[in-house]
């Protein structure tokens, strides 16, 4: 029992570090909650959906597709939303505010389109899993993990060695110095969402593949990532790494004393111990009062 | 016409609620995004206490408004330590808390079941459960809201309250607790929010968590940002506006099916061409800093 449990804890907490490390791309370079996050995560499902479920194209070139298009979201919602609000110098909040309306617009555009129940990716029956100390796990299962885990390790990768990474690391330290050496923030801002929001869409449909795609999926996933990124610590992806597995596990494990339905409880009850006692985070860079 | 009073009550349940939001947000500056857990608390007590132990709806009314204020005490405490986008995610995620406690606590609040049969209000014998006359109720009720917390913000009291929004610092230096106003703003707003909670819930004579969402919380949000920040009249204008507005989409025919998404889908898009074009709201006089 407990064994599964830590099992099932891995699995979604993979998945919430995934939308973590993706969002914690595009907040460096942006600095406020983008919430629509969540909401390119789920349509990035329902592209998959779409391509593989309603027109049978061959799986891997309909999710090929459905990062591609996820991406392009993530893009298009910064130039035609953020971008003339960056220009008005707006405050963050009302950044937030649209970021709201932004997630609450496409959900329910998802939702007069594909309709409010609940839709699978899964095709032929489901396979009995192996059995790894005491705990079954199948290959899906396993694909999950070791996807997101890999991806992370790249994202960690990109932002520490690459040109563009430290381009990124640049903006988010310091945006007018970075402007002082020549680098075009926007052009910045704009990779980070690209990258930001193709992940996001891969996890969406990771999150499928084990579970089932509803409208409102979104919002549960991008929450879980934000508390994933304050508990691991923002502009650390390895403490993403492990805000999101401790998320999971906390979750799965915490429901193995009482009702499964108290799952989102315990994921903000962490989330508001962290914010009162440890705003940093557990690997997160020391922040300033003045900037909580 | 019964249906256009229907409307007209739930425009003045949601314009109590948004009065009282405009005093944490608009008046105070402070980032709240869980009002409708304030509400929640407020219409679960109420209803509990009438439903269980017979108690009388009025008493239940003030001890909801109490208890929604003893909520608000633990909500502001956040507020102290944390700003903006930080202090918007933990009241977020109190309403979640809120909301999941009404939807798995079972055995009290009947979960997803929720509560039916909610006595109406009464005097003397007399049951407030017609639509005129509960409408003359809630009139009373949004009165009283306004002349509150038009008082309390045109007050000495109101000026410090700007003074945080305006600059924290400055009105500290100035010899102002601000931790004791910032606390007392959001049980004030809350108390507010829980008369409007037991309101609906007497009204409609059955609750279930579904009344209570984060996206409830969200609405009311839009009604304050929409009306104006720190504006009362633009709290009348923008809870009015949409709640009457959307309800024109029922006479266009449309299934729910299709209704509801599409309402929903409005409110979106007029929350992003308010931030990009008007961020202040329609006849707000604060932009946030």
């Amino acid at each position: 029992m407990i064994q599964q449990l830590i099992i099932n804890g891995i699995i979604v907490g993979s998945i919430y570090a995934l939308i973590a490390s993706g969002f914690s791309i595009i907040y460096r370079t942006i600095k406020f909650f983008h919430l629509a996050h969540g909401v390119v995560f789920a349509t990035g499902a329902y592209f998959a959906y779409t391509f593989f479920i309603l027109f049978d194209i061959n799986p891997l070139i309909s999710f090929f597709l459905s990062i591609a298009l996820a991406s392009l979201l993530g893009i298009a919602i910064d130039r035609f939303i953020y971008y003339p609000l960056r220009k008005n110098n707006a405050p963050n909040l009302v950044y937030l505010i649209a970021s709201f309306g932004v997630f609450i617009f496409l959900q329910n555009l998802i939702q007069l389109i594909f309709g409010a129940q609940i839709l699978t990716l899964r095709t032929g029956p489901i396979k009995v899993g192996h059995c790894i100390l005491g705990a079954v796990i199948t290959d899906i299962q396993i694909l999950i993990i070791a996807v997101s885990l890999l991806l992370v390790l790249l994202t960690w990768l990109f932002i520490q060695k690459s040109k563009l990474g430290k381009a990124i690391r640049a903006v988010s330290d310091d945006p007018i110095g970075a402007r002082v050496v020549g680098i075009n923030s926007e052009k910045v801002i704009l990779t980070a969402f690209a990258l930001g929001s193709a992940l996001a869409g891969v996890a969406g449909i990771l999150i499928s593949l084990e579970t089932n795609l509803e409208p409102t999926m979104g919002m549960n996933a991008i929450l879980k990532g934000i508390i994933a990124l304050i508990v691991g610590g923002i502009g650390s992806i390895p403490g993403t790494l492990f805000g999101g597995l401790f998320l999971g596990l906390a979750e799965n494990l915490g429901i193995w004393k009482i009702q499964a339905g108290w799952k989102d409880a315990i994921a903000f009850a962490i989330l508001i111990i962290f914010l009162l006692l440890k705003p940093s985070g557990i690997m997160g860079v020391k922040t300033k009062k003045e900037q909580i | 016409m019964e249906y256009l009073i229907h409307i007209l009550i739930i425009t003045g349940i949601y314009i109590i609620l948004t009065l009282s939001l405009n005093l944490i947000v608009g008046f105070t500056g402070l980032a709240a995004l869980g009002h409708i857990a304030f509400a929640a608390i407020g219409a679960y007590t109420s209803s509990l206490l009438a439903l269980n132990f017979g108690i009388s709806p009025w008493i239940g009314l003030l001890l909801g408004a109490f208890l929604a204020s003893i909520l608000g005490l633990i909500v502001g405490y956040p507020s102290l330590r944390l700003k903006g986008d930080y202090l918007a995610l933990a009241t977020f995620g109190l309403g979640i808390i809120v909301y999941s406690i009404a939807k798995n606590w079972v055995s009290l609040t009947r979960g997803p079941m929720g509560l039916p049969g909610i006595p109406p209000f009464s005097i003397f014998n007399y049951e407030i459960s017609s639509v005129w006359s509960y409408l003359i109720l809630v009139s009373i009720f949004v009165f009283i809201t306004y002349v509150a917390i038009r008082n309390i913000t045109n007050s000495p009291f109101g000026r410090v309250l700007k003074g945080i929004r305006e600059d924290e610092i400055a009105t500290l230096a100035m010899g102002k607790n601000i931790n004791k106003y910032k606390l007392i703003v959001f049980v004030v707003g809350a108390f507010f929010a829980g008369i409007a909670g037991s309101l609906y819930a007497h009204y409609i004579t059955f609750i279930d968590p579904s009344s209570f969402t984060v996206m409830e919380s969200i609405v009311v949000l839009l009604m304050v940002v929409f009306g104006g920040m720190a504006s009362l009249k633009g709290s009348f204008v923008g809870a009015s506006v949409l709640i009457i507005f959307p309800e024109l989409l029922r006479f266009l025919g449309m299934p729910n099916s299709v209704a509801a998404p599409l309402r929903q889908m409005i409110y979106g898009l007029l929350l992003i061409i308010l931030m990009i074009l008007r961020p202040q709201g329609l006849m707000g006089k604060f932009r946030f800093k």
